[in-house]
């Protein structure tokens, strides 16, 4: 065998190792998909060909299972969430990239170990509290600790993106007169907009697919999506097709805004340990 | 303003919060850890008792054991089982062109998937009468045709374990392939001109330079699988008995199930020992790469 032929089988084997793994990526993706289109007829059967539907989006939206106000839960949660995060994240961002200050690396590490505090362990005293304060079942409680985990992140995406950008336009205009805040609004913050907008859009991903804090500590006003899921249980065991349809409304979107941030994702999950 | 006050004042509000929302319940927690704690019981959130619940759950509680062991075991699996396949699919993908950024492309999809729907579809999957998987493993290996996967206390826990493979490779993967672009071209070549075999090139090589960010990888994944929560719960509810009861998942189940919040923040603590030492491992890496 010449050493081009090894070459072209060597290429097509992993040519066929990509396709390979990138079905098993897929299918349970895919899977849903198809199910959430399926008559409960056709879910109960290995079906790849079916008369599709869209009967079952219709009845998650309507009663007794009313996603629409998960759905509404969900949007206004995760929004407010980043809403509060972003400015306060953006504010101590510039000032980590562009002061040294007394503590600054304590301050940092810490706001990075928080991340890694189990989230069970932060719910046990919030549920207390909010149980004491009338807090449960509420956006707002669960908006409060959904900070817990977004803030972290956000401090430390931000901050790599202001670390990128380049301090000669702010000392020049420093040297014209303005004032350190007038530089954060009129250069800083339009520079690093985009940065700000990946950031606030990744927030939103993490918020909107909590499940452990919403679990706690909802249970019928402030349910979330992920929590909605476990209303197709039926008598008879799951509700496939239902829970599909819902599976669909969860992830759709998420898989746009993924997508449009896709290059940013890595750095902001590793908290720049990795760019 | 100067700035020396303004940029202690930037970074307030965002110290505030932190404080607020994650080391105020750390602290509050440990409070809880030594009290009675029982949330049906009036006062008894405030009744002292000193190290009772530690000593109970380490020296009374085989349940606590049980989730201890199905927390490790889970976690060596997961890790280990991730990170080759995601250092496996990262060489295949590394070299770009059109068919591997698609794959690229695709692999962020899995990771944006709520876990909580990752245990969903994988109870989906290995659903005994028309889960894909089932039938897919039935067809494969005859033995496991006709078992139900869930109603096994190891299978149910190789379903779990698949089902989180399963959702980390693409962000691992992703990771890898961002520290395989910075291993220069030229050592990789120059290897090769020597005659070097793809292995010694990959062993020698690649694997020395990757070494930091593989290093990354597998300390966030442990962090991440020692935290397993929303996946087991979708998936087993930790069942069948306690065959897949992570540590997690047996402090939500004791808190919030049983109203014994104080045993379960003696728990949770236990929980948060390993935890520091990763952080800290975690954060010397950052820091390392911060400084260059």
């Amino acid at each position: 065998m010449t050493g081009r032929q090894k070459k072209q089988i060597f290429g097509a084997i992993q040519t066929a190792l990509i396709l390979i793994a990138m079905f098993v990526m897929l299918v349970p993706i895919v899977w849903i998909f198809l199910a959430a289109f399926k008559s409960h007829v056709d879910v109960y059967q290995l079906k790849l060909f079916f008369t599709p539907t869209l009967e079952n989006f219709a009845v998650v939206f309507d009663d007794p299972y009313r996603l629409g106000e998960k759905l509404l839960n969900s949007t206004i949660v995760a929004f407010v969430t980043i809403v509060f995060a972003i400015p306060i994240a953006t504010l101590a961002a510039y000032s980590f990239s562009r002061f040294t200050m007394k503590g600054e690396t304590m301050m940092l590490v810490t706001i990075l170990a928080t991340q890694f505090v189990p989230a069970v362990v932060i719910i046990l005293p919030f549920f207390v509290m909010f149980r004491d304060v009338g807090l449960l079942d509420t956006r707002l409680g669960l908006i409060l600790v959904n900070l817990a985990i977004v803030m972290p992140f956000a401090i430390w995406m931000i901050k790599g993106f202001i670390d990128g950008i380049p301090m000669d336009t702010e000392e020049a205009a420093m040297v014209d007169g303005s004032s350190r805040l007038q530089v954060i609004r009129n250069i800083v913050l339009p520079m690093a907009a985009p940065g700000l907008l990946t950031s606030a859009i990744f927030c939103f991903i993490i918020a909107w697919n909590e499940f452990l804090f919403a679990l706690i500590l909802t249970n019928k006003n402030a349910v979330t999506l992920p929590i909605g899921l476990a209303l197709f249980k039926g008598e008879e065991g799951d509700l496939w097709n239902l829970l599909s349809a819902a599976g669909i409304i969860i992830m759709a979107p998420m898989f746009v805004l993924a997508l449009m941030i896709r290059k940013y994702f890595v750095q902001g999950m590793t908290m720049g340990a990795v760019r | 303003m100067r700035d020396n006050t303004l940029k202690y004042l930037l970074v307030l509000p965002a110290v505030i919060v932190v404080f607020a929302t994650a080391i105020w319940p750390l602290i509050e927690a440990a409070r809880l850890s030594f009290t009675v704690g029982r949330l049906n019981r009036p006062g008894s959130l405030e009744r002292y008792l000193g190290w009772e619940n530690y000593v109970w759950a380490i020296l009374e509680e085989p349940a606590f054991w049980n989730s201890v062991w199905v927390t490790t075991i889970y976690t060596l699996l997961t890790v280990g089982l991730t990170t080759v396949f995601a250092l496996g699919l990262a060489m295949l993908l590394a070299p770009g062109g059109r068919l591997r950024s698609a794959a690229q492309t695709l692999l962020i999809l899995p990771f944006a998937m709520s876990p909580a729907l990752i245990g969903v579809s994988f109870r989906f999957m290995f659903n005994p009468e028309f889960g894909l998987f089932d039938a897919f493993f039935g067809v494969m290996i005859p033995p496991l045709a006709d078992v139900s996967w869930l109603a096994d206390p190891k299978l149910a826990f190789a379903v779990v374990v698949m089902a989180d493979v399963w959702g980390w490779i693409p962000f691992l993967t992703l990771v890898l392939i961002g520290g395989l672009a910075s291993v220069p071209r030229d050592t990789v070549e120059a290897a090769q001109v020597d005659g070097a075999s793809g292995w010694r090139v990959f062993k020698d090589v690649t694997l020395p330079q990757l070494a930091p960010v593989l290093a990354v990888v597998v300390i966030l994944k442990s962090i991440f699988s020692l935290k397993t929560f929303d996946q087991v719960f979708m998936l087993t509810n930790g069942g069948p008995g306690t065959a897949t009861q992570t540590l997690s998942h047996y402090i939500y189940f004791n808190g919030m199930k049983y109203g014994q919040i104080g045993y379960s923040a003696s728990v949770a603590w236990l929980m948060v020992i390993p935890m520091i030492f990763l952080t800290y491992a975690y954060a010397k890496f950052v820091f390392r790469k911060a400084d260059q």
